[in-house]
């Protein structure tokens, strides 16, 4: 237990582990991180079973990683709990003596003579250090008088603060890795879909992209409804970021997609042997519309997007993307059904010939549109509050290590020869320029 | 006058500052280490008009492609300069650090770099864009500074090796001592902009705070080192040529982050 603690008191250790963090880090940034181990043999060959193994693939999860990380937090924890104890000695319990001799070693020092008398001196030196905000400690000794002036005390404690900060990131961090939960729903218009995990459902109300000028895209908004015991419990319009947030569960806008379940089709209408029929009729998928002065009645029966016969003369789609829209509608007249089939946006001939032949009247899909889909990300973070505790631990330290700059003045009264004598010195771990300075106001002080 | 106008007047003046710069390098006379200073403030003063101006055109923030994120960081590092002679007299380091600011300017007005201002997509549309890119250029600014400083301090040593001492004030042991300061300024700025910002940013815009994209390793590899550089030098007491090597090194993992991500590595934040 001790060698171990001894181990992890090493700041050498905390470089060399530093220096392996960083190079694995770098290797991480040029190995692209989770593909697929096809995409890994095309790229290293017979270097890619090796390189999975070790996990190189997905280095920040893997093992060795975390332990480097894991180790770097112990070591962290141990240096500073070491040296905390002298620091605190040292910032609240200082020691209140000093020889001459190690005083007029100091950097900054000085020494001035008076004839005043000893209480006088004391009190004037005193009333300076205070005038320059200076916390005092005195003690009287046989022969002479010792002041202890200390300013800004706590800023040794800077770097202490800093890495408080890191292991409070780091604890937010694993909290987050292993109790943090995140996925994607994809959610259609009217839709309410339970939230994985969790005892209410989201519904989406209405999902809209915008556009510039010049076509790209502005936004994408989905109006997002959260239903916890069949009641609506908060409805917001969720946007890239702006994400809503319930119960600790945060709904982020993340992708949108088409899907094909109900498109809008519109179907133009004519006839061959009267010109002035010529009707755009639009209507969903399933719906019935009626036209031609109520004469005729169209059903939208389904919607191929990638229209396709396969081997079994069976009608499916190819993909997802409109490379060959059909739709298939029933067209009834006085309840006989006078026309049933496939009209294709892109072979309008197609249809029309069959339509004629039967009725003289000609079908044509003009248009389509699809609905859309909202990728909506769920996530539960509960490591996320440490994170910023943490961050505002290590601004905090930042600050106080770099600019609040403790500095300590000791000061020697002793009577010499019927006169007075002061003896200054001063330290200041950084920044000393302006500590000289400020010494010098106050011995100008003293003087007058 | 428009953007680019302003743009190149203050390249120009960039430019005479590093001139004048030289001349005091080489006459030793201070007037012209003062004309360069006053040059600095007039280029600086062109530049924030012209990026003034093209926020007004474009709507955003100036820091969406990568022409533009190099003039704001040619501005940051001209304010920088003026920041750190100001309080240290480190007008030496100021014709050498011009040549950076000359190089930033050169490259952010060369053809590679688109310079229209497109409209930006869903995920920049953030006051964070503003927030953590700003601040965090600022910081790498001041990197650049102890880069500078460190070099020189190395080229310092190398000139007392061969038995010449500098006339000058700025003494290796300052050079070391402000490259250490720049750090101090720069490192708690780039760790509020581009690491804390960026973790508030990408958990509002991407719903998580972390995602090991090659950017934000990069930061980290960038933040690792100056870790490494300040416990070497204030714990275990190094000083001079190997803080200054650190320090150098610091400044271009810091570069890399900002310039080699985009280009060779590709992640989350590619979006020009």
């Amino acid at each position: 237990m001790k060698s171990l603690i001894k181990f992890f008191s090493s700041v050498k250790l905390a470089i060399v582990l530093l220096i392996i963090i960083t190079s694995a880090s770098i290797l991480g940034t040029l190995v692209p991180q989770g593909r697929s181990a096809a995409e890994y043999a095309a790229r290293y060959g017979q270097m890619s079973d090796l390189m999975i193994r070790i996990e190189v693939t997905r280095l920040y999860q893997s093992w060795w990683y975390i332990g480097l990380l894991l180790m770097f937090s112990m070591n962290t924890i141990v240096c500073t709990l070491m040296r905390l104890p002298p620091k605190l000695k040292k910032a609240f319990q200082p020691v209140l003596e000093f020889e001459q001799k190690k005083l007029r070693s100091l950097k900054i020092k000085d020494q001035l003579e008076t004839n005043e008398t000893v209480e006088h001196t004391k009190e004037r030196v005193k009333t300076a250090l205070f005038s320059r905000r200076y916390r005092i400690k005195e003690s009287t000794k046989k022969s002479y008088f010792f002041i202890f002036a200390q300013k800004k005390r706590l800023g040794i404690f800077g770097s202490d603060v800093v890495h408080l900060g890191l292991l409070i990131i780091l604890a937010g961090g694993i909290i987050s890795g292993m109790a943090g939960f995140r996925t994607t729903l994809s959610i259609k218009e009217g839709q309410t879909l339970p939230v994985p995990n969790e005892d209410f459902s989201l519904r989406l109300d209405k999902f809209e992209t915008e556009y510039y000028a010049n076509g790209s895209v502005k936004d994408w908004k989905s109006t997002l409804t959260v239903i916890d015991n069949d009641k609506e419990a908060l409805s917001k319009v969720v946007e890239v970021n702006h994400p809503l947030t319930y119960k600790g569960v945060v709904f982020y806008q993340s992708s949108y997609g088409l899907h094909w379940d109900n498109p809008l089709v519109e179907i133009h209408v004519t006839d061959k042997n009267d010109a002035s029929i010529s009707e755009y009729i639009t209507l969903k998928i399933g719906d019935t519309a009626v036209f031609s002065n109520q004469r005729l009645e169209l059903h939208a029966m389904s919607f191929i997007p990638d229209f396709v016969l396969n081997e079994r003369n069976e009608v499916v789609t190819r993909s997802l993307e409109p490379n060959n829209p059909a739709v298939f509608i029933k067209v009834v007249k006085e309840r006989k059904e006078i026309f049933s089939g496939w009209l294709f946006a892109k072979y309008p001939d197609f249809a029309r010939m069959h339509s004629q032949k039967e009725t003289g009247l000609s079908f044509n899909l003009a248009n389509f549109k699809a609905g859309q889909y909202s990728g909506i990300q769920i996530a539960r973070d509960p490591g996320v509050s440490l994170i910023w505790a943490g961050c505002i631990f290590l601004m905090l330290g930042f600050f106080i290590a770099f600019y609040w700059i403790p500095s300590e003045i000791r000061v020697i009264i002793e009577e010499q020869k019927g006169r007075t004598r002061i003896i200054l010195g001063g330290s200041a771990s950084k920044k000393t320029e302006s500590f000289k300075q400020e010494f010098e106001k106050i011995i100008e002080f003293i003087r007058k | 006058m428009n953007e680019s106008m302003l743009f190149l007047i203050a390249f120009i003046l960039y430019i005479l500052s590093a001139f004048f710069y030289f001349i005091f390098l080489f006459s030793k006379k201070g007037s012209f280490a003062k004309k360069g200073y006053w040059t600095i403030i007039i280029a600086l003063i062109s530049h924030t008009v012209a990026m003034v101006l093209r926020i007004f055109e474009s709507g955003h923030a100036p820091f969406t492609n990568m022409y533009e994120s190099l003039s704001f960081l040619s501005w940051s590092a001209a304010f920088a300069y003026l920041f750190i002679e100001r309080k240290f007299k480190i007008r030496k380091a100021g014709p050498y650090f011009m040549v950076i600011v000359i190089g930033l300017m050169a490259l952010a007005s060369s053809p590679l770099m688109p310079k229209e201002a497109t409209p930006l997509v869903p995920a920049l549309q953030s006051y964070w864009l503003w927030l953590h890119v700003s601040v965090t250029l600022f910081g790498e600014a001041f990197f650049a500074i102890a880069f500078v400083t460190s070099i020189m301090y190395l080229a310092e040593k190398y000139k007392e090796k061969k038995g010449k001492i500098s006339p000058s004030g700025l003494t290796a042991e300052k050079l070391d001592s402000i490259s250490y300061r720049s750090v101090g300024i720069g490192l708690p700025i780039f760790t509020l902009g581009g690491l804390v910002f960026g973790m508030v940013w990408a958990y509002k815009a991407w719903g998580s705070y972390w995602s090991w994209d090659p950017k934000e390793v990069w930061s980290l590899i960038t933040w690792f080192v100056f870790a490494i550089y300040l416990h070497t030098r204030l714990v275990m007491g190094w000083r001079g040529k190997k803080s200054a090597i650190i320090a150098i090194i610091g400044f271009l993992a810091a570069l890399f982050t900002y310039f080699g991500v985009n280009y060779l590595l590709s992640g989350l934040h590619s979006y020009t």
